[in-house]
């Protein structure tokens, strides 16, 4: 089985790049049943991080997702810095890069209430079912509004089982 | 999760508190007997489940498109 999003997962970690898991594949993790196609992650904004961040996804060759061919695009450092969300597409799937996330703030917000969750032996900081809910509710678009549902559901279930990762 | 567990969040399920969150999203439409299964798993088997219904997925969407 081809596990894109997670090798993309790997080499954020791999190089020490500080983010939290957030949207739909959080919402995976967390047990929602929504596909998604791509990893959005709320990453830390210093200097270093972004250093780190740049670096790690040069080797998959970050372009902007939806471009026209041929579009010059360098995804280091400054550019990180003269943006907030990139929507990417990389040579192992498609990364949406969030320096704040509606209705929870930045990275610092983000990583205080965040879950600790193991996925394939490495621990990975990801959203809270809360902070999810929070998000989906401040976005506000009907496709965030649809999956509210389901995740206020899962919280209410977790509420009544204990948490086990998560 | 123990299967006394799995049977506290099944009973839940099948009869919802009224005005529980759980009730809104079955009326909603929501199968959480999905969420179920997948409250059972850790989250790797989640991702892994994910990732290869997303495989499915395209897949079709390929073959949908080669019989153009």
């Amino acid at each position: 089985m081809k596990k894109k999003l997670a090798r993309l997962l790997n080499v954020l970690s791999d190089a020490k790049v500080s983010f939290v898991v957030v949207g739909g594949y959080a919402a995976t993790l967390q047990g929602s049943t929504y596909l998604t196609q791509d990893l959005d992650i709320c990453y830390e904004r210093t200097s270093e991080n972004l250093q780190r961040l740049a670096g790690a996804l040069a080797p998959l060759h970050p372009r902007l997702r939806g471009a026209p061919d041929g579009m010059p695009f360098v995804l280091d450092q400054h550019t990180l810095k003269q943006g907030m969300n990139f929507t990417l597409e990389t040579d192992a799937g498609d990364l949406d890069l969030l320096g704040e996330l509606s209705g929870v703030g930045g990275y610092s917000n983000l990583h205080k209430s965040a879950d600790s969750v193991e996925l394939e032996g490495r621990s990975y900081r990801v959203a809270s079912l809360e902070e999810l809910i929070r998000s989906k509710r401040a976005a506000g678009r009907r496709k965030d509004l649809n999956v509210l549902p389901e995740l206020e559901a899962l919280q209410e279930l977790n509420e009544k089982a204990p948490k086990k990762n998560p | 999760m123990t299967v006394e567990e799995q049977q506290r969040l099944w009973d839940l399920v099948q009869n919802p508190p009224p005005g529980s969150k759980i009730e809104a999203a079955k009326e909603y439409g929501v199968d959480l007997t999905l969420n179920l299964r997948a409250l059972k798993q850790t989250p790797t088997e989640r991702a892994e489940a994910m990732e290869a219904a997303l495989e499915f997925v395209e897949e079709l969407r390929k073959a949908a498109l080669a019989r153009r």
